[in-house]
């Protein structure tokens, strides 16, 4: 199992099985609800605003723990963590987890719920059908798929599916600008966590407007994911190429146009803080969109 | 032969990076730098701002008082305020950033050349920090000193940049007050350029009720007279008058809370959809509800004063008692009325409002009260548990909505009960409410004054307290009529009584 989510709770409920059913699941968080109310003078509030859902291969799992602690707190949903272990002999290992934070000026707490499933072997090839058993009615999905996603392959497909928007970090591809292309936009608003950290050098940029309307030459020191989406921006927006110069960085550290360097902006957000800026934004990004096309086809 | 001109085309990368708004470069000169409400407020929502990102890179912040301090001593208060009041962490770069853009003038602006003194300091000020001449006025300063200073300013504005005026309440004593100080202010602003501060607009619960209503196609078909039994509106303070007998003598609960908070409460939950959120728009539906509401004669109208009690555990004196009042004083600190708003919508619907202070808790909540189920087809037993459906807006302290709707009880045979639903707005979204000021001052530089209140709205309203206090002069009532830590007067429960309804137990 995952280590424990470090979250500032007033308590938490839970319990962990192998080789278990999805009943098992749904079942059990009842229980839990259940359980979580005796220690309050009522039930935990559920104040549910989307199912966060999480394909998480073993190769993110550390990161995504972290970056996951506290987004509970900010996003009182169900989240539902799925682990793929197709090596592993088929089945599923489930921990639930019914956590209660205070409210402030109040006696009540809400509840956020927690699933983790360990899905092994042929399970986590139709993982859809796993999901969809557990996902709040009426609300919205968010799927946020750590590392790259093979589009095309099922298990990508189906929960593309089921998802209203589909969360990336196009930081942790090895192949852009050239994977942006295969974004499923005519199937998902899709959101990357890379766009949002250039937000702050976008807002700069635009501050140069018109001076920057020739623009010929962007040179960025940051990350290839970001440099890209910043170049692909700016042709999109603009509506004319530019030469784009990249010096490799672990963040983005410079931003020059034309020669001039732009301000560097102030802000600077957690993973944490950028994941939920992503989940609260519910329609399509065509901004985005063209920038991420822009990034590959000029 | 006219020459065509090619508009300036619009900024193409701006799209998408909304809904971040950031007002022009200004400056903020705010009279009453060394008041309380600089401290506890103002100062504290201009750090809350900063840290987010929301100010303006170019600005300035001038604060002027009659306090002989310098900069270096001003800074200095304002960062313990922003330390003591503040709802973030302190981060020094971001008071730094704030400090340096901060100045302060020891003056009183009736001295002209003090005055002239001020517009010099303005003017470098622009040149300093490239402000535009943009200027924010924003008057911390009791009502007898607002008209000098609003001359003053008058007299002194520039033409170039623009110029907003942020008006703390209360605008005026009664209606003849109000329309003098209008007046006065229009004589050198024009009403697009007047902020007239009602804080309770800028709560985000207060706002949430527009969401409510209007971005919900439930409740606008069930929001009128047909199915609405009666609304209840309590503004309910567990404090005493905290220090200010001079200016509670002189105003009572009914100046103080009911003449601005209360009457927008009820403004905004029996007002028209406005055709869009645009200032005028919803001003101007806020007024017509304001025009429709009919005086309250003597009967429908109940006033009190607290005694000595008990508030939390801890007696606390009676209103008499306090420091710096009269006491054989008759100023209130309670009211409770029955009202009506002559309109389609709400004709013979019964606005039951209540506001005072040492009630038994802290609290401000509107109630509508549905009316029952035309023909239940349950036996008597079976519901007497039952209480008609009632939605709950707690505005505050627990920002939320609740809904009571029966529900059966389990077990056997039949029995129903009342069980409450609850929306707790913070359980939704887990993040800190920003506090009204911030809201306000950024939204005054901005230019939108959707949540400020317009001068016909100040008229309407004291129109209708005058219209109230003007009986109260002929008779004295028996004053204290409460205990501090109660709800208030036995007669606010008679008025209900006698309309065969309760005040709801929130």
């Amino acid at each position: 199992m995952a280590p424990a989510l470090s979250v500032t709770h007033a308590h938490k409920e839970e319990w962990s099985g192998e080789d278990v059913a999805v009943e098992d699941v749904t079942t059990t968080l009842c229980r839990l609800r259940e359980e979580s109310a005796h220690e309050t003078e009522g039930p935990d509030l559920r104040t549910s605003v989307m199912t966060h859902l999480a394909w998480v291969p073993a190769e993110w799992e550390e990161a995504a723990v972290e970056t996951l602690a506290g987004l509970e707190e900010r996003h009182p949903s169900r989240g539902i963590l799925l682990f793929p272990e197709p090596e592993a002999a088929d089945g599923i290992d489930a921990k639930v987890s019914v956590i209660a934070f205070p409210l402030r000026e109040h006696r009540r707490h809400i509840a956020a719920e927690v699933i983790e499933l360990r899905l092994r072997g042929r399970m986590s090839e139709a993982p859809a059908s796993i999901v969809n058993p557990l996902l709040v009615p009426a609300l919205p999905v968010f799927l946020r798929w750590r590392g790259r996603p093979q589009f095309g392959e099922q298990r990508v497909e189906q929960l593309v599916e089921v998802c209203d928007r589909l969360i990336v970090d196009s930081r942790e591809w090895p192949d852009v600008p050239k994977a942006y292309a295969e974004l499923p936009l005519d199937r998902a608003a899709c959101s990357d966590i890379a766009w949002r950290r250039t937000e702050p050098w976008r807002r700069c940029l635009a501050r140069l407007w018109p001076g920057i309307a020739e623009l010929r030459t962007l040179r960025v020191e940051g990350p290839v994911a970001e440099a890209s989406l910043l170049a692909g921006w700016l042709r999109s927006r603009l509506e004319r190429d530019l030469e784009l110069e990249h010096v490799a960085a672990d963040e983005l550290a410079a931003v020059d146009v034309d020669g001039d360097a732009c301000p560097v902006p102030k802000e600077r957000s957690t993973s944490s803080e950028l994941l939920s800026a992503e989940l609260d934004e519910f329609s399509r990004d065509r901004v985005y969109e063209a920038a991420a096309l822009a990034a590959v086809t000029f | 032969m006219t020459e065509t001109q090619t508009p300036p085309q619009e900024n193409p990368l701006l799209e998408g990076l909304g809904p971040r708004r950031t007002p022009e470069p200004c400056v903020l000169v705010i009279f009453g730098a060394s008041g309380d409400l600089t401290r506890r407020k103002i100062f504290p929502a201009l750090y809350a701002l900063a840290y987010r990102g929301l100010l303006p890179e170019r600005l300035a912040v001038v604060g002027t008082a009659r306090s002989e301090w310098t900069d270096y001593e001003f800074r200095d208060r304002m960062e313990h305020a922003v330390r003591e009041f503040g709802r973030d962490d302190f981060k020094q770069e971001i008071w730094d950033w704030l400090a340096a853009a901060t100045q302060y003038l020891a003056m009183d602006f009736t001295d002209e050349s003090k005055a002239d003194e001020l517009v010099t300091l303005l003017n470098k000020v622009d040149e300093d920090h490239g402000t535009r001449e943009n200027r924010v006025y924003y008057l911390a300063v009791p009502p007898q000193a607002m008209p000098a200073i609003a001359k003053g300013l008058g007299k002194r504005r520039r033409t170039r940049g623009w110029v907003r005026l942020i008006v703390e309440k209360p605008f005026g004593h009664d209606l003849v007050s109000a329309r003098e100080l209008t007046k006065l202010i229009s004589r050198n602003f024009a009403e697009e350029e007047v902020f007239r501060i009602d804080h309770y607009l800028g709560k985000e619960t207060v706002q949430n009720m527009l969401a409510l209503r209007f971005a919900n196609g439930i409740f606008e078909p069930i929001w009128n007279r047909q199915f609405v039994d009666h609304i209840q509106i309590t503004v309910a303070e567990t404090i005493g008058i905290e220090g200010r007998a001079e200016f509670y003598e002189q105003a009572g609960v009914i100046r103080d809370i009911f003449q601005n908070h209360m009457l927008q409460l009820i403004a905004l939950t029996a007002m028209e959809p406005p055709i869009d959120f645009s200032a005028e728009s919803v001003r101007n539906e806020k007024v017509k509800v304001l025009r429709a509401m009919h005086t309250p004669g003597p009967k429908h109208v109940v006033r009190g004063q607290y005694g000595p009690g008990y508030i939390e555990g801890k007696v606390v004196p009676g209103y008499r008692e306090e420091e710096g009042v009269d006491p054989s004083s008759m100023t209130e600190t309670y009211v409770a009325a029955k009202l009506y708003v002559d309109n389609w919508r709400w004709a013979d619907t019964p606005i039951y409002v209540r506001t005072g202070k040492r009630l038994a808790r802290r609290e401000t909540t509107i109630g509508i009260q549905f009316k029952s189920a035309p023909h239940p087809p349950f036996e008597k037993a079976m519901t007497q548990e039952l209480q008609p459906n009632t939605l709950l807006v707690h505005v505050q302290p627990d920002e939320g909505v609740s809904l009571e709707i029966g529900a059966k009880v389990p077990g056997q045979g039949m029995r129903i009960r009342t069980v409450q639903m609850d929306f707790v707005y913070g359980g939704a979204f887990r993040m800190e409410l920003p506090d009204a000021y911030e809201r306000l001052i950024l939204d005054a530089m901005l230019g939108d004054q959707t949540l400020f209140t317009r001068s016909d709205e100040v008229e309407e309203q004291w129109a209708i307290v005058d219209a109230i206090v003007a009986p109260w002069a002929r008779d004295r009532p028996a004053f204290p009529n409460y205990a501090a830590g109660t709800w208030g007067p036995a007669a606010a429960d008679e008025l209900m009584h006698r309309d065969g309804r309760e005040w709801l137990r929130h």
